[in-house]
């Protein structure tokens, strides 16, 4: 429900079912019958919001608490943060229609580094100061979870708390402290003292940073008994943990309009760039019997038509012959699509693309990442150009016309002939199509080449790397441009500029926070989206800060270095990354870890044991 | 193979739906509620769901058709109770029939509008001259089609017209044109109108009432 001065407005702003809650699905409780109002914030748009799953997962975990109820809040575009701001409506959350700043935890999920202004934007439409220093009371708490806390050292002024790691068990965990401490009249400082002592709880407040005369990190201390080391939460049996029976269901499109079921978390790959793949090891996954009962239970509460699995690499996932063996047909039966996302092109075998052929079918998307083989090596990709070539000649031959290629560039150790390679290579998948015996009559061939720039994130191998400048990146970019021969190959590009201030962020320390709510304050946010990024404006929040930007990112780290995220524990050791650093710059790769145990350290996380490890054994 | 045809009502947040979004938003509450509906045969399939008259954002309805084919006999009472069991709030049907006219019949349609104004003045003073112009037959506005926007007179897409005020609201009861030939958003006639007495209104609440054939027969 929305607040009834809203409602002349309404028609006014763009899609206003984003502002109107009463979805199919979403939870109303007696506000007097529990103790713990929760709103979980997306610091984005309905429509992004909607569509992602930790989200689902903890609206669904919070709500089956009899005590507390989670309401969904979402970042208004920004017209409707005009009409707000002009007719004094203060954020609300979609399900009571009611002023967030009241509730007792305000929590958000942060996915990526061009959120942050929205964060800020979003405590203010509240009526919330934006610094914790500056919020006495024990409650509305501020805190955050997601891929980004990994390093939450530039948003560090702004939580009271952030929460690395798996949220499924450490958030019930909170919710119980917070609600003894409230009932018991204790303040916030108190609160967040024993807050600290629950593993994987991260209190910004009681570390103190101080800096080298380079600006480096010198040393990270924690004060009032906090942990030296905050070690991420890792849910060890996915077959047990918490999962959604049901979810909202938007009335209005989303950009995954469709339901999600996880398969399994963790990486085997450990790809050299990608953040997700270490921060979420050890591999954990659930059983095929479990996913095909949480598909059909998630599939009859929605009424949706198309079921997408997910995880990091599905198929690395061992059980996806057994499940598709049962989903597939009960899918036939029921006219459900299955989607299966993030498949590898080295272990997409003939067979599955038939299966997927059945219901609807929908693009194919490859990402061999690098042009060339020696810097498909450094990053640790490892796949060959035969796999390539002969994955999309058999998804032609199965009747594809178009394919998808990720690319990223601004790699180590990358030259001009690595972004040649691209080029070659898309050029060599149009080959292939033209060089089929029955190819399709009047039919062409479309090869979009999607091209990423590197942003060195932290917890990956890369963490030390310099990242190339925008006005590199755009040369590069150009350069690949002007490699290309044929107009059956298509390249999109990503902004450089975009990757840049990722960059910054992704490897920041807490002289950031300034910098954040300096831009905030000048007008920026929802900088993620093209047409909102004001260039100017950070740059002008950057100098009247006394920042430079490039520190972050330009500068090669050394392995000694102080880094601003070494107190957080993802489980893998820096030791790893390091080898693994050295290896890169060798062009040499990793097995897999169903090949060799690669000794990353995750596997204590798990009481020491790792699903790959027990199967090598056994 | 039977023809069905489902009426709802539209009311509350769901009138902030587009009509796309009505349409996925059906699709799913056909398949919660499990009735064996008939696919197209196309290389991709998708439920057959047809929405006799889309309506516009914003407006809502008492008694609006949609024709489904189902593959299995199922009762009329049935299809209502399952469906209303699983579409959300806002959303309800009223009402499941045979389809007695053919779509192409549609032609007209009845609205109510509700205005409301600051002063109950302003209301009488509105109702008054909304009917004058009316009345007048001639009131032109821009409006928006496929082709492109031109000057239309909507007078002459309005077979009936009246306006009363009662305090500081207006209701209006309009039959206007309807359908695939030659339609009229209700809103852009209750917007004219306000832009001719340089207007403006508190809150508008548009309801489509019932649907018409060319000679005025309800359609069933």
């Amino acid at each position: 429900m929305y607040p009834e001065k809203l409602e002349k407005f309404l028609l006014k702003v763009q899609k206003p079912g984003r502002y109107t809650g009463g979805e199919l699905n979403s939870v109303i409780k007696d506000k007097r019958e529990v103790d713990i109002r929760y709103a979980f914030c997306f610091p984005d748009t309905y429509e992004i919001g909607m569509s992602h799953l930790g989200m689902k997962i903890l609206y669904a975990l919070v709500n089956a608490r009899e005590d507390a109820w989670c309401e969904r809040v979402f970042a208004p575009d920004t017209d409707m943060e005009a009409v707000m701001r002009e007719n004094d409506i203060p954020l609300y959350a979609l399900e009571s229609g009611e002023a967030i700043k009241d509730f007792d935890i305000i929590g958000f999920t942060l996915q990526y580094e061009l959120c942050y202004t929205n964060v800020l934007n979003m405590l203010d439409l509240a009526g919330i100061p934006v610094r914790s220093e500056n919020r006495e009371s024990l409650t509305p708490l501020i805190i955050a979870g997601g891929t980004c806390v990994c390093n939450p050292e530039p948003m560090a002024d702004f939580f009271d708390i952030t929460l690395p790691g798996d949220g499924e068990e450490v958030t019930n965990e909170l919710i119980d402290l917070l609600k003894e401490f409230k009932k018991q009249g204790k303040g916030k400082k108190e609160f967040l003292e024993a807050a600290a002592q629950i593993p994987g709880v991260y209190v910004p407040s009681l570390y103190k940073v101080e800096y080298n005369d380079d600006c480096t990190v010198k040393s990270v201390t924690p004060t009032c008994g906090a942990p030296e080391k905050v070690v991420k939460r890792n849910v060890k049996n996915l077959d047990t943990m918490f999962a959604p029976e049901t979810f909202v269901v938007p009335f209005i499109e989303t950009v995954f309009d469709r339901t999600t079921v996880e398969i399994f978390r963790g990486c085997i790959r450990g790809c050299r760039f990608c953040q997700a793949g270490f921060l979420s090891r050890p591999l954990r996954e659930k059983s095929p019997e479990t996913v095909f009962s949480q598909c059909k239970a998630i599939c009859d509460s929605t009424g949706y038509d198309e079921i997408s699995l997910c995880s990091l690499s599905t198929s690395d996932y061992k059980g996806l012959e057994k499940l598709l063996g049962t989903l597939i047909p009960w899918g036939d039966d029921n006219k459900i699509n299955v989607a299966l996302p993030s498949l590898r092109i080295d272990n997409f075998p003939k067979d599955l693309m038939e299966k997927l052929n059945t219901v609807r079918r929908s693009g194919l998307t490859f990402a061999p990442e690098a042009g060339t083989q020696r810097l498909r090596d450094v990053i640790n990709k490892n796949v060959y150009e035969k796999d390539i070539l002969s994955t999309c000649a058999q998804a032609f031959a199965g009747g594809w016309t178009a394919v998808k290629l990720y690319f990223m560039i601004g790699l180590p150790t990358e030259t001009n002939e690595d972004i040649e390679g691209i080029a070659r290579l898309a050029q060599a998948v149009v080959d292939e199509f033209y060089h089929m015996e029955n190819k399709p009559k009047g039919k062409g061939v479309s090869v979009s080449v999607s091209l990423a720039s590197l942003v060195p994130k932290p917890f990956t191998p890369f963490q030390w790397e310099p990242q190339d400048k925008p006005d590199v990146l755009t040369e590069k970019q150009d350069f690949l441009v002007s490699c290309v021969r044929t107009r059956k190959v298509n390249i999109s590009r990503h902004v450089p500029w975009t990757s840049f201030l990722e960059g910054v962020f992704a490897r920041g320390d807490r002289r950031l926070c300034s910098v954040i709510e300096t831009a905030w304050r000048s007008g920026c946010r929802m900088d993620s989206w093209e047409e909102h990024l004001d260039r100017e404006k950070w740059n002008a929040a950057f100098e009247q800060c006394g920042i430079d930007p490039f520190f972050y990112t330009a500068r090669a780290r050394s392995f000694d270095e102080v880094l601003p995220w070494d107190h957080m524990d993802y489980g893998v050791t820096k030791k790893f990354l390091q080898r693994e650093n050295e290896k890169a710059h060798r062009g040499e790769t990793t097995q897999s870890c169903r090949e060799k145990c690669s000794g990353c350290g995750a596997a204590r996380l798990n009481g020491g044991e790792c699903n790959e490890l027990c199967a090598a054994v056994v | 193979m039977n023809s069905v045809r489902l009426w709802y009502k539209k009311s509350g947040l769901a009138i902030y739906t587009s009509h796309l979004d009505m349409n996925r938003c059906f699709t799913r509450a056909v398949r919660m509620a499990g009735i064996p509906l008939w696919y197209t045969e196309g290389f991709n399939p998708h439920p057959y769901l047809n929405f006799l008259l889309p309506l516009p954002l914003g407006t809502g309805a008492e008694k609006d058709p949609i024709d489904i084919r189902i593959t299995e006999d199922i009762s009329f009472d049935e299809i209502k109770s399952r469906l209303n069991a699983v579409l959300p709030g806002g959303i309800e049907i009223v009402a499941v029939t045979e389809p007695a006219i053919k779509v192409s019949e549609v032609a007209k349609a009845g609205y109510e509008i509700i205005l409301e104004f600051l002063t109950p003045e302003e209301a009488c003073a509105f109702a008054a001259g909304a009917l004058a112009v009316i009345e007048s037959g001639e009131l032109n506005a821009e409006k928006r089609s496929k082709r492109g926007i031109k000057t239309v007179n909507l007078c002459s897409f309005v077979s009936s017209f009246d306006a009363s005020s009662e305090g500081g609201r207006v209701k209006i009861k309009a039959v206007i044109s309807a359908g695939p030939a030659e339609n009229l958003n209700a809103a852009l006639l209750a917007d004219s109108l306000l832009k001719e007495f340089g207007a403006s209104a508190e809150k508008t609440e548009i309801t489509r009432t019932e649907i018409f054939t060319a000679d005025g027969k309800i359609f069933i």
